[in-house]
Parts: structure tokens; C-alpha cells; sequence
């Protein structure tokens, strides 16, 4: 049951490379680049910038798991970015060009962005859990001002800056691969850990499913949602970091946006429902690939960019149609007929 | 003499694997409050879904005014005057007084709502009743008695010939019980007839005319209201028709074994009044009580599912506060809660899963059991309790009711609870599943747990309890031990008639 809705995106994904190479016979080409000692290809390409949603997609799966949404994580990553910034930021006062700089301590410059965006990470899941709102309702309030909170913090402005360890985050490798693939890789890692080898993802799962009989289970459900919206905020933090590091500046109106609806896009696709319940991380590694397949594909077919996010949408609808509980329900039964 | 509005003859339902209701007959005067009554599950509601074209009926035929009528749905059946005010009031409560009763039919002026109209009407409307309200204020803001007169007074307005009540009174409170009884006083004198669902007996007595009993789907008698004595009423719906498969020992405690629990003067406002109790360990506490005598909320105060705001708690000599069932769970007492959909099962999760879960709960989910142990936990249960399924990871939601609950009881015996709650646990399940679940809860006594069991069935709490505790309004009215726990005894008391 649970890998033939994974196995719907993976399905889907492979077609789209398949399409992808018949465009272009070298697409799963990879090659060395000695001078950055780096590997190139389409193939990592889109495991780099697939990256930020994945993360982020991560703590979206058992939010959507516990029957809620955040729509906050757009903001946070903008959010995480300007902290970072307003760390690192280039005094023109003092230099003429973006150099090796910081305000303090590049340990901070790491840490504060992310304790920044688990608390208001926090804040989503006390007014979920404690104030009893509903998960859509709360986090809007930090999707609208979150933004807000990035403008204020660095008054308005953009600030670049060219500290070179910064950079490593979203432009450095590590053996041979982009690092935010190997951060990606590591949080995926992490999460699985802690919600298959705890009991973590039981209980998601079931306060996700049904929240009054786990709560007479002796379940601290407010406890579980609090986690979940907790790890959600620290994970937009880390993808706003690894965002601002590729462009070296923070963007409050421009970074992350629309992060959470591609996030909670990539969770569907992996076949976890809106309405709580099972989930699959592995699904939700899938359906963010997929996005960014999908983009790629894009540029590759010459599509003008203003038609983009209608032909994203458009397969998007296909993929989500076929994996729809009729549809599936019809295909199985097509298949028990033929044998 | 033949001045029946309504007459429903020999009405036949059937349900997937049962028959809902079997030959019912009833009918109704025109000026008469006629109360259904009935355990759960006895087809009350099964009936008036029927009235209303909720059910379709597969034989039988309802007769209005002299002209057969087949209801389609609720609204059909309002056109054909037949009102229904069900237990939870189904309004808006964002929308004004006014507003909830006209809406769908304002009163129109130039194609346009006539407020000042509607205002005016609902106001006449509720004074009528005695009732002297702002109607532009929204619903929310007058209480639930409130809110239960303005829907009978829509349900009135709309020009109907049968009123149906559906527990109207289970959230009111004595004077607000009494206004309701003068508007339906009103009402028969106009000539209406309505139909009274209720579990209150006291209420029975003092408002209707004629009572009909309802038992497992069929027809125990219809009744003239002084032809029937409380105890025979309570008789009749419990009805006699256990088999006793299975002689039982009670479970009886030793006088000298240790006091497991201590309630002193617990209660929750509205819910509860003035609770106390000793269970000793080993000993086997029966709740013995109609629906809605507050049986399901001492279960959930000494749990903590609604902690209780007064009095004192002692677990086996110690002061314990129990405010969440996580606190119930981690001072060893267990909770198997009469809604199995509801509040028990987890449908989606497997089998092993919904076993572990309390435990786990306990533990917390940084220590979590392995595969190996859940596994094996689940093993040894499903084949101590016999769970009729291919292995632990079938979905518990595809299990029948009686594995289900069989599930749930497994959950909480992992825990090894020193008192275990059992709130309904042989409802709609088998004779042969129920006799198993008795027996169990019999071994665990033995094996030195405490056990409350709530129950509708007379017969199998006195068969299995060493005490029996009776509730009656929301109180705990007696306490019987030993050879005074006999059924006559215990009917009387829940009929008040002691």
C-alpha cells in the first residue's frame, strides 16, 4: 500500500528524465572540473537546487502528517537569510569591496538565523497546540510578517557580503558534490532517524490519525505538534542559510518565495495526505526531485519563462490526478481483472 | 377511537449484518408527548431517521394525517410537517437569533431581505415561549437552553404537525428543563404531537402521555404512562435475554488487601457531582447507571481526560493529581473509552502498533521499543486475547469491533495497569467476544489489578463486580456489596424508586 503511492512519483519522475534525455542525449552526463574540484551534470544540478525544498519538505511531511500545513517557511527562509546577513554584512564604510568579514563570530553567524526560525517555529505550534488554531490560520500570521521581521532587521536593505566561509554553505564542495546536497543528505538522514528508529513517527502518525484517541493513549499531543512545527522552523532556518550563502546577499521580498507551496507540494506528491496520517519521507524526497526535474525540463524545452509555473502546474495536476485514491482505486481494480 | 396524526406500521430496517428495527409499530396523537425510549443501540433514533428520510425503510408504511408518506430527506419531511430538534442544536451560532430561524425562507421585500420583518417575527416568536431576547445578537452568545428553544421555535415555526425531540435535555439544567416543558405544554395544547426522546426517567414521568419501548430493534409495548411502574419500565429496556453461557466468580476483594485508589469528593462542574471511592487492589468496581447518569465522566475525571477541579486523588496510599491521561498513564491506571472509533482505535496504524502505543506513550518516544519487542508484544497479545487476524500488521480499522476492542484492552495490558478503566468494553461485539473480555477482566483482578466496569447490561456487572457502584443525574446515588447486588435492587435504585 504504502510503496504503490511512492512508487506513483518515482514512476512519474523517471518518465520525466526519460523525456528529458530524448531532448538531450547527454543529460545524465557528469564531468570533473578540476579547478573546483567539483562534479557538474544535469543530474546534480537538480539535486543542488532541489535542495532548499527538500529540507524544508522534511518538517512540511509531519506537519501535513498531524492533519495540519505551515505556511510560514517561505518567510522563515528570508527570515534565517537576513539574520545571517545582518551578521556578515559588508561595511562600505570601510571597504571597497565585499571581503572576508563578519560582525562576529562566524559561529554565531551559523547558530542565530536558526534559533531565530525554531522559535518562531515554536510560536507556529504554541498558537496550533496550545491556542487551538487552525495550522493554516497560525502560520499565516508568520508567512505575512515573517518577511516583515527580515525588512526590519536589515532596515530595509540588501547587504552582500564575500566572507568566504559563508559561501561554502550553498557554493563549496565536499567530496566532489555541492555541500547543500550534503546537507540535504544529513538532514534526511537525521529525520528518518528520528521518526522511524524513535517512536517519533508513531506518534505523528497517530495524533495525525486520530488525535482524541491518542491523547487517551497518554500521548502529549501538544508535545508532538510543538516538536513538529519546532524542527519545521529550524529546517527553513537551514535553507535560508544555504539560499543566501548561493547569492551571497539576503532578499526579504525574494527568497523563499512560494517555498511553502512547493514544499507542501513535494509531500503530496510522496503520497502523504492532506489530511493526516501516514507519511513517507522517502516519498517527499521523490516529489521535491520531481519540482525540480520539472523546472529543469522547462528550460530544456525552451519554454518562455513567464509560461513556466503553468506547465509546472500542469504536470504537477497530472501527477497528483493519477495518484488520487479513485484513480488508483480504478487502476488496481483494471489490474485484478486482467490477471 | 382512531385520532392518530401518525401511524408507522410494522417498519422494517436492515442494516449490513443486522436488522436495525423488526416490525416496529407507532403511532402518535395529535396533542400528545409520546416518549421513545430504549437503551442504545434499541432503534430509537434508527426510527426517527425513518420519519425523517434519513433511512430508507425496506418494508412498512408511515401514514400522516390518513395519506401514506415517503420521505426523502429532512427537508422533505419538514414540508410534509414533520419537525425534528436534535441532541446537539444544529444551527449557526455565527448568525443572529433572527437569522437562524428564517433562514432559508426571509421574508422578502423589492427582491430584498426584509430584516426589520424578520427581526419582528422572531421576536413575537420567542415571546411566545417567554422568551425575551435581543434576536440580533448571534446564537453563541445566549446559552445552550437558549439555543435549544430557538431551535424548537424554528422547528415550530415552519408549520409542523409533528414536532420530534431528540434528547433536548441531556445539556439543560432543572430550570431550564422546566421552560422547555412549559413550551411543550404550550405546543400540545395547540394540538401538536411530539415525540420525546429522552434518558431522564424523572422527565418521562412528569411530561408524557404514552411511552413506547424499543429493545434491540423491536417492539417491547406501547404504554399509558400510569400503566407502567418505573422498575418495570428499567426492566423492560434492559431487558432478560443474556444467556448466562458462562458462570463467573465475582471478583471480590480480600477485606484485608491494600486500598488501590481513593477518591475523596471529586467532580467536575456540570459533569460530575461530589465523587468519592475506594477500590482495593484485586477488587472489581461495577458502574451501573442509565446513559447519561454520568458513568462515561467519572471514568474520564478519574482518568483525567476532564481532570476533576476538587477534592483528592490517593493511588495505593499516595497523593496523586491526575490532570491529563498522560498522568493517569504514568501512575498506572488504564483507560479503554466507550467511543472505540472515536477515542480508541487508530485506524490506519497496524495491529502492532496500536498495542504498543500506551506503552510506548510511558516510555516516551526517545526510548522507543524495537521492532523485536513490539513484535513480540503484539504476538503474545493477539494470541493471549485470541485477535482473530493473519498477523500484527493487518490495519486494526479492518478488524471487526469485537478484535478491535480486543486490541484496545491489549494495549492497555502492556502497560500492566495497577486499575484498569473499562468503559462499555463488551458494547456491539458478540456473546461469545463478550464473554471472553469478562473473563479477562476477571484475570486481570486475580492477578492483583483493580478494575471499574461500566456497563449498560445489568446482568454481566453483576455477574462479574464485587461492587457495584450506581449513578444516577450525574451522581454517585449507592454503593452495593456482596449479596445485595441483585438486580430488582439495583433497578430500583436507578429508577429512583428507593
Amino acid at each position: 500500500m504504502k510503496n504503490s503511492k511512492i512508487l506513483g512519483a518515482v514512476m512519474a519522475e523517471v518518465l520525466l528524465l526519460l523525456v528529458c534525455l530524448v531532448i538531450r542525449p547527454d543529460f545524465f552526463s557528469i564531468s570533473y572540473q578540476p579547478t573546483t574540484g567539483m562534479l557538474y551534470g544535469n543530474i546534480i544540478d537538480i539535486l543542488n537546487r532541489s535542495s532548499e525544498i527538500t529540507i524544508i519538505a522534511m518538517g512540511m511531511t509531519l506537519i501535513i502528517a498531524l492533519g495540519g500545513t505551515d505556511l510560514s517557511v517561505g518567510a522563515l527562509v528570508a527570515v534565517s537569510g537576513a539574520v545571517a546577513l545582518k551578521l556578515l554584512r559588508w561595511d562600505v564604510l570601510e571597504y571597497n569591496t565585499p571581503g572576508d568579514y563578519t560582525v562576529c563570530n562566524f559561529f554565531w553567524v551559523l547558530v542565530l538565523p536558526l534559533v531565530v526560525c525554531t522559535l518562531m517555529g515554536l510560536f507556529n505550534g504554541f498558537l496550533v497546540a496550545k491556542g487551538g488554531m487552525q495550522p493554516i490560520i497560525a502560520t499565516l500570521i508568520l508567512m505575512v510578517c515573517g518577511r516583515g521581521v527580515a525588512q526590519i532587521l536589515t532596515d530595509g536593505k540588501q547587504f552582500t557580503t564575500g566572507y568566504a566561509p559563508f559561501k561554502v554553505i550553498g557554493q563549496g564542495s565536499f567530496l566532489w558534490l555541492p555541500v547543500p546536497i550534503i546537507i540535504t543528505v544529513i538532514v534526511v538522514a537525521f529525520m528518518a532517524w528520528f521518526t522511524r528508529r524513535t517512536a517519533f513517527g508513531t506518534f505523528v502518525e497517530a495524533v495525525g490519525i486520530n488525535r482524541s484517541a491518542s491523547r487517551l493513549s497518554g500521548i502529549n499531543a501538544a508535545m508532538i505538534i510543538f516538536i513538529a512545527f519546532a524542527v519545521t522552523g529550524l529546517l527553513s532556518g537551514v535553507s535560508g542559510l544555504i539560499y543566501s550563502s548561493r547569492i551571497m546577499s539576503n532578499d526579504s521580498n525574494n527568497a523563499g518565495l512560494n517555498y511553502e507551496m512547493d514544499a507542501i507540494l513535494a509531500v503530496v506528491i510522496g503520497g502523504t495526505s492532506m489530511t493526516g496520517g501516514k507519511f513517507s519521507l522517502a516519498g517527499t524526497v521523490v516529489g521535491s526531485i520531481l519540482i525540480r526535474t520539472i523546472v529543469t525540463l522547462v528550460y530544456y524545452f525552451g519554454i518562455v519563462s513567464e509560461a513556466t509555473m503553468a506547465f509546472k502546474a500542469l504536470i504537477i495536476a497530472v501527477v497528483i490526478v493519477l495518484q488520487s485514491e479513485p484513480v488508483r482505486n480504478y487502476l488496481s481494480k483494471r489490474r485484478a481483472k486482467k490477471s | 377511537m382512531n385520532n392518530n396524526i401518525l401511524e408507522m406500521k410494522q417498519i422494517e430496517i436492515q442494516f449490513p449484518g443486522v436488522k436495525a428495527l423488526d416490525k416496529v409499530d407507532f403511532s402518535l396523537k395529535a396533542g400528545e408527548v409520546h416518549s421513545l425510549l430504549g437503551e442504545n443501540g434499541a432503534g430509537k433514533s434508527t426510527l426517527i431517521k425513518c420519519l425523517t428520510g434519513v433511512n430508507k425503510m425496506d418494508a412498512g408504511a408511515i401514514i400522516l394525517d390518513g395519506q401514506e408518506i415517503r420521505p426523502q430527506d429532512p427537508g422533505h419531511a419538514m414540508t410534509l410537517g414533520i419537525s425534528t430538534v436534535f441532541q446537539e442544536v444544529n444551527l449557526c451560532p455565527n448568525l443572529s437569533v433572527a437569522e437562524n430561524i428564517f433562514v432559508g425562507r426571509q421574508p422578502m421585500k423589492y427582491h430584498q431581505i426584509n430584516w426589520r420583518e424578520i427581526n419582528r417575527r422572531a421576536e413575537e416568536l420567542l415571546s411566545g415561549f417567554g422568551l425575551k431576547i435581543d434576536v440580533t445578537r448571534p446564537l453563541s452568545y445566549y446559552s445552550t437552553a437558549i439555543q435549544q428553544m430557538v431551535s424548537i421555535a424554528r422547528a415550530v415555526d415552519v408549520k409542523a404537525k409533528i414536532l420530534i425531540l431528540d434528547e433536548p435535555t441531556s445539556s439543560l439544567d432543572t430550570g431550564e428543563v422546566q421552560l422547555l416543558f412549559r413550551v411543550m405544554r404550550e405546543l400540545k395544547a395547540e394540538g401538536m404531537g411530539i415525540i420525546f426522546i429522552t434518558h431522564f426517567l424523572d422527565q418521562v414521568y412528569e411530561i408524557s402521555d404514552r411511552m413506547t419501548i424499543l429493545r434491540n430493534g423491536h417492539l417491547v409495548g406501547t404504554y399509558g404512562i400510569s400503566e407502567l411502574s418505573r422498575v418495570e419500565l428499567v426492566t423492560m429496556m434492559i431487558g432478560k435475554d443474556f444467556s448466562q453461557m458462562f458462570e463467573l466468580e465475582r471478583a471480590e476483594a480480600s477485606p484485608d488487601a491494600n486500598i488501590a485508589l481513593e477518591a475523596e469528593h471529586l467532580g467536575v462542574p456540570g459533569k460530575v457531582e461530589d465523587f468519592s471511592l475506594k477500590i482495593r487492589e484485586g477488587e472489581l468496581v461495577g458502574f451501573a447507571g442509565l446513559l447519561g447518569s454520568g458513568r462515561t465522566e467519572t471514568a474520564e475525571m478519574l482518568f483525567g481526560a476532564v481532570p476533576s477541579s476538587r477534592g483528592s486523588m490517593k493511588l495505593e496510599g499516595h497523593d496523586v493529581k491526575i490532570n491529563t491521561p498522560g498522568d493517569a498513564l504514568n501512575n498506572r491506571m488504564a483507560f479503554c473509552p466507550e467511543d472505540r472509533k472515536r477515542d480508541g482505535i487508530i485506524s490506519d496504524l497496524s495491529i502492532r502498533e496500536n498495542i504498543i502505543l500506551a506503552l510506548q506513550a510511558r516510555r516516551g518516544f526517545m526510548k522507543p521499543l524495537t521492532r523485536a519487542e513490539q513484535q513480540e508484544l503484539a504476538d503474545r497479545y493477539i494470541k493471549l486475547l485470541g485477535i482473530a487476524t493473519p498477523d500484527a500488521e493487518k490495519k486494526i480499522g479492518e478488524l471487526s469491533g469485537g478484535n478491535q476492542q480486543k486490541v484496545i484492552l491489549a494495549r492497555w495490558m502492556a502497560t500492566q495497569p495497577a486499575i484498569l478503566i473499562l468503559d462499555e468494553p463488551t458494547r456491539g461485539i458478540d456473546i461469545g467476544a463478550k464473554a471472553e473480555i469478562q473473563k479477562l477482566m476477571l484475570q486481570m483482578c486475580e492477578e492483583g489489578s483493580s478494575v471499574i466496569f461500566i456497563s449498560s447490561e445489568l446482568d454481566e456487572i453483576i455477574r462479574c463486580s464485587g461492587t457495584v457502584v450506581v449513578m444516577r443525574d450525574r451522581k454517585k446515588v449507592a454503593e452495593l456489596a456482596g449479596s445485595e447486588c441483585t438486580q430488582q435492587k439495583i433497578l430500583e435504585i436507578i429508577a429512583g424508586a428507593a
